[in-house]
């Protein structure tokens, strides 16, 4: 039977002549299976969990409400104005897209990394960057005005009307990109959850859960030749979406970038915008982590060692962000373009100063604190520094989007973007709708992915390490 | 089971399908599945909870073809992805869905690294439909019915159980003697797994059912089908007024009624232009000059639609001269010169080439795409008429003034775009064309 080391070791310690245990708590295979289905079995879920849904799904009526005022009325409810037209909403869009890098990164390139912590947090990660996804795809809809005509985006042959999308705009290469990433990411993420939810179908007991985790595995039963197949098809995927992965922020930047705006026309916006939205995405998982982990007892899969490693990785990408501030700067002083030099100078001085420096802040100096071992392992203060991180990133999209556009050649057409209470409401509202999905997610369908923490779990009679 | 024949009718329609062994762990497994294979078997798989290493040689499973499948899948969608754009942004005139070729900042309308991006999108896109239908495909998978399925102690298999699994169908296969051989490799337990095929059976409502689904789904595109062949009088559906209709008042229209007050307009007559006060003329609209405004002798008007005895069109006397009207300071209001004519050219150029041509031969760029488009049947297009037609050559200067003026036949007015000036000036010029062309002998040198 497979088991695992002492139960009251604390593998965060590092020790390099042994492997730290990725499971703790002295679990075996069928305890692995237990910790997670009760989530979704125990009849009812904490009261919290209740008290949260109510919260988001009021959050997500409010949004509801907000997209047909806007629908309606016009995109003339947000305070996108002359010369700001694209405020809040594609600040929130940027925001979110970049949140939804995490679980890609995790899912693909570790796995391509052989890390093999990875497993614990890769299926909450992964869903939390579907529905992240989904929020950041709300928002360009929405901001294209007539919404009934979203079809247009799209290369669809139309006989009367003889009009194709432009090609050569990063703007369309943004739909293709993010809906690409979207349906890559939820292939992979279903594919991933096949197995474990087969083993919720064999849990189940009334003929409910039955039939639709039935349906959902599709008649999966284990089998080696099906393995097989289906990890040839893990690798690949994992290979796709390595390079989909990183061109999707990159191409994101790119609506920038491409342009001639001072402030935006950077060679350094796609590995900035990257590293940026790793940075952002790592942050919300432990933002959602730390919570799920004591509210479904999962304690024991997701250890303090996950949260730990994915402290590293914001430390890590914390520090790049905060190291292409200064590039930007020294850049703009070095570049000896006038107007790119007062462009940065009105950044961090001008009318937006406030903004600039809530992003300074949240983003380079937050999670310098993970260089502390004491609050990189501690739960609850790494979920402050990371909801730090998460303001400062909306931040830093507002202060490139909008202090760019706020201030371009002509001063006779400067102005000062103000929001309007839609465009709170509906960042609000935004974030109501991530977390209904993501309640839902936890409550209902496998948080951790079953099979692939049993495949890294050392299998006791052949000693030490992983099982391959 | 109408498909299957059966031995005999009596029997229950089951079928043996093989043997189960259950294994509580992974290396006891592969070791089993090691051996069974040595002893010959072929229809062996294995059943585990998570993908068990090593397994793979010793079930004898061979290396999978998805990583080629997804290859070919992938360079299929790059070459789709390059075409794509190169047919809707470099194209124009592949029918029936043409493409949209639109110059941007002089920028060439097919560059390859602009197209980088969405080839790119494409490719990992179907690559990754390619890989995940692809894996369950060759695993035949989606498949719901599974007599594995049907065994209480197999639901432990997407947990923490092995299982092996031995079918019937094997040539070496034996009831009693596969039984033992699985039993001394270790297995804690065999079970005989059978295939009960009315199982497979589907419930006797569904066929009904599909084919009520299957005429209700016919419905709607027959519906849109039909709506589609079909002239409708009622207006169309509008979701959004989207500022379609607002109450303000444009030309030629009835005028809005008045917000607040139901049924009242903002004038009594209903009509949104007001009609000159009687008795007035607004300034520089006298125009009382036939020869200068209208191109024929004073007062030769005639009633439009007049005919002679014959049934031919009466024409006013067409002035065979530019006329020689002077405006209120007394200056002349044409000065036939070189100023006129490098006017008129200028003016022919904008107004009348695009259908006439610069040579006046008729094969302007307008008039040759209409043709274009005559000939495939997409349109009717009368030619604009060659300016050195011997019919246009003898027409006095006031006929063609009043062609330009008031359209002739399939032509067009102009009196509202171009001045009376400018309507002279093209004149002078197209006489000045008609002269450097070779000449017909009733032709007349422009009246100067
Ligand atoms: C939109 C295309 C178009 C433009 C622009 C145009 N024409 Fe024409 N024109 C025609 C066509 C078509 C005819 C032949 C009409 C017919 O006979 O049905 C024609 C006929 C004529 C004729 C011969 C009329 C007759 O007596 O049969 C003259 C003269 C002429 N155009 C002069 C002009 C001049 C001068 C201009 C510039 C002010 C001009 N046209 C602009 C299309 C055009």
């Amino acid at each position: 039977m497979a088991s695992t080391v002492d139960q009251l070791i604390d593998n965060s310690i590092e020790d390099p002549a042994r492997r730290a245990p990725l499971v703790t708590g002295g679990l075996d295979y069928a305890g692995v299976t237990d910790v997670v289905s009760q989530v979704a079995e125990s009849p009812k879920p904490p009261r919290i969990w209740y008290i949260l849904l109510g919260i988001s799904l009021l959050l997500l009526a409010m949004l509801g409400a907000n997209i047909g005022h806007l629908i309606f009325t016009g995109v003339g409810v947000w305070g996108n104005r002359s010369p700001v037209f694209w405020g809040w909403p594609i600040v929130n869009f940027v925001f979110w897209v970049g949140i939804g890098h995490a679980g890609t990164l995790i899912s693909a390139i570790l796995f391509l990394f052989r890390q093999n912590w990875r497993t614990s947090i890769n299926r909450a990660a992964e869903a939390m960057t579907i529905f992240a996804v989904v929020c950041a795809l709300l928002f360009p809809g929405i901001h294209i005005g007539r919404v009934w005509a979203a079809y247009w985006l799209f290369p669809i042959p139309t006989e009367h009307l003889a009009m194709w999308p432009n090609f050569r705009s990063p703007l369309l290469w943004d739909v293709f990109a993010v809906s690409t990433y979207g349906t890559v990411s939820a292939l992979f993420w279903f594919m991933g959850m096949v197995p474990d939810i087969a083993t919720f179908r064999d849990r189940a007991k009334d003929p409910v859960r039955r039939f639709v985790y039935g349906l959902l595995s599709l008649g999966w039963t284990g089998s080696a030749r099906a393995w097989h197949r289906y990890e040839v098809a893990y690798v690949i995927l994992a290979a796709l979406a390595t390079p989909l992965v990183l061109s999707v922020h990159t191409i994101v930047s790119f609506d920038f970038a491409v342009s001639m705006l001072p402030g935006w026309h950077t060679t350094i916006f796609p590995p900035y915008f990257v590293a940026g939205a790793i940075f952002s995405g790592f942050a919300m998982v432990v933002t959602l982590l730390v919570p799920a982990r004591e509210l479904f007892g999962l304690k024991h899969l997701i250890t303090i060692r996950h949260l730990e490693n994915m402290n590293k990785v914001i430390v890590a990408t914390g520090t790049m962000v905060g190291f292409a501030y200064g590039i930007e700067f020294f850049i703009a002083w070095y570049g000896g373009n006038a107007n790119e030099g007062e462009t940065f100078l009105n950044r961090a001085f001008g009318e937006y100063y406030w903004a600039y420096w809530t992003m300074v802040s949240c983003n380079v100096i937050a999670p310098q604190f993970f260089w502390f071992k004491k609050i990189r392992t501690n739960p609850w203060l790494m979920v402050i520094v990371c909801i730090f991180v998460n303001i400062g990133m909306w931040f830093e999209r507002f202060v490139i989007t909008v202090t760019s556009l706020a201030r371009d050649f002509i001063p006779s057409s400067w102005g000062y973007f103000s929001p309007t209470p839609v465009d709170v409401m509906m960042l609000i509202g935004s974030f109501g709708l991530f977390f209904t999905l993501f309640l839902l997610f936890c409550r209902f369908l496998p948080v951790v992915a079953i099979s692939e923490v049993k495949a890294v779990m050392p299998t006791g009679e052949h000693g030490e390490g992983e099982s391959h | 089971m109408a498909h299957r024949p059966s031995p005999t009718r009596t029997e229950p329609q089951v079928k043996f399908v093989g043997y189960l062994a259950e294994f509580d762990d992974p290396h006891r497994l592969v070791a089993a599945c090691d051996q069974v294979r040595q002893a010959g078997y072929r229809q062996i798989d294995a059943h585990t909870p998570f993908p068990v290493h090593g397994i793979d040689p010793a079930l004898g499973i061979r290396r999978t073809r998805l990583p080629f499948i997804v290859l070919a899948v992938g360079l299929g969608a790059l070459a789709v992805g390059i075409l794509l754009q190169w047919y809707a942004n470099a194209t124009d005139d592949i029918r029936p869905f043409p493409g949209y070729k639109f110059l941007i900042s002089g920028k060439p309308t097919w560059s390859l690294p602009a197209n980088i991006p969405v080839a790119f999108e494409i490719t990992v896109l179907f690559s990754a439909f390619a890989t995940f239908f692809g894996m369950w495909g060759l695993n035949k998978l989606p498949q719901f019915s599974n007599p594995l399925f049907r065994i209480p102690r197999f639901k432990r298999a997407t947990s923490d159980r092995f299982f092996l699994m031995i079918s019937a169908d094997d040539p070496i296969f034996d009831a009693t003697q596969t039984r033992q051989q699985l039993e001394r490799f270790g297995a804690l337990n065999v079970e005989r797994v059978d295939h009960d095929q009315s199982d497979a059976e589907l419930p006797r409502f569904l066929k009904p059912l599909a084919w009520c689904l299957a005429s209700i789904a016919i419905l709607i595109p027959t519906a849109v089908y039909r709506s589609q062949a079909m002239t409708n009088e009622a207006p169309r559906l509008h979701f959004n007024p989207d500022m379609d209709w607002q109450d303000k008042s444009k030309p030629q229209t009835v005028s809005p009624a008045l917000a607040g007050a139901e049924g009242s307009t903002l004038f009594a007559d209903g009509r949104v232009m007001r009609p000159d006060v009687p008795g007035t003329v607004a300034l520089g609209e006298l125009r009382l000059s036939d020869p200068l405004f209208r191109g024929y002798e004073q007062g030769t008007a005639v009633e439009p639609g007049a005919t002679d005895e014959e049934g031919n069109p009466l024409e006013p006397e067409w002035v065979t001269a530019f006329p020689s009207d002077v405006d209120d300071a007394g200056d002349p209001v044409l000065e036939v010169n070189e100023a006129m004519m490098a006017r008129g050219q200028r003016q022919y150029g904008i107004y009348c080439a695009p259908c006439h041509g610069y040579a006046g031969y008729g094969d302007g760029l307008v008039s040759r795409r209409g043709l274009d488009l005559t000939v495939q049947g997409l349109a009717a297009w009368n030619q604009a008429k060659s300016l050195h037609d011997p019919m246009v050559v003898d027409q006095a200067v006031g006929k063609i003034f009043d062609t330009i003026s008031n359209g002739r036949n399939t032509m067009g007015p102009y009196r509202s775009q171009i001045t009376v000036e400018d309507r002279w000036a093209i004149v002078l010029y197209v006489k000045a064309l008609q002269a450097t062309q070779e000449r017909t002998a009733a032709a007349t040198a422009p009246a100067n």
